[in-house]
């Protein structure tokens, strides 16, 4: 149950991601407050799973999902640059994020 | 350095902060400084997204926020240096810097 948790926690990070590029082109209030429940629910559900889950393991899946899968998006639905130094760049940092959160 | 990269820099400072908070706020002033750095946090964020590739921004924004994050605790509240977070510490950054130097300047914005 708390895998599907921090699963749903990390789907709404990714959507926070898609309406920060909402946000960014057009700076609306409607846009803002769905930002704003977006991350609500991401920190929400992420809070929960922390019940369960061990705090780093948690911390390394939900940002693994949310980063990569918003940076995924925005190269799909708003044509951000697919070049390989770019996602090898990205990936680094992830990458070492995630090994970061693991071990805290 | 144009100024979006920074601000993107001081949305990770800040981010360090409400982290921080959320961890060790225990009264009603740490917790509204924490709610105030939540804020600050993401305005500068969304400023920096208006120019620069979003998913640039977040994953910098994530990564610098979670090394700084663990150097507070390191220094500030007193948890073991180990070497092996400094080595993927070092990594994250070469990445940061590796992406600022691929990532297209805004338009008018030079370095």
């Amino acid at each position: 149950m708390a895998w599907i948790v921090i699963v749903a926690a990390g789907l709404f990070e990714m959507l926070g991601v898609v309406l920060l590029n909402r946000v960014a082109r057009n700076r609306s209030i409607l846009n803002i407050l769905l930002l704003a429940a977006s991350f609500t629910a991401s920190f929400s559900l992420l809070s929960i799973a922390m019940q369960s889950l061990p705090m780093g393991t948690a911390y390394a899946i939900w940002t693994g999902i949310g980063a990569a899968g918003g940076a995924m998006l925005g190269m799909i639905l708003y044509g951000e640059s697919k070049e390989w130094r770019r996602i090898f760049f990205i990936a680094l940092i992830l990458g070492s994020t995630v090994g970061l959160k693991v071990i805290a | 350095m144009n100024r979006y990269w920074i601000y993107v820099i001081l949305a990770s400072v800040f981010e360090v902060g409400w982290v921080s908070g959320l961890k060790h706020a225990y009264d009603l002033l740490t917790w509204i400084a924490t709610i105030i750095a939540i804020t600050v946090s993401f305005t500068v964020m969304i400023v920096a997204s208006s120019k620069l590739p979003v998913g640039t921004v977040y994953a910098v924004f994530v990564g610098l926020g979670s090394a700084g994050t663990i150097l507070a605790d390191m220094f500030l509240f007193a948890q073991p240096v180990e070497p092996v977070k400094l080595l993927l510490i070092g990594i994250l950054l070469a990445g940061v810097i590796g992406l600022k130097m691929v990532t297209k300047d805004p338009e008018g914005e030079t370095g």
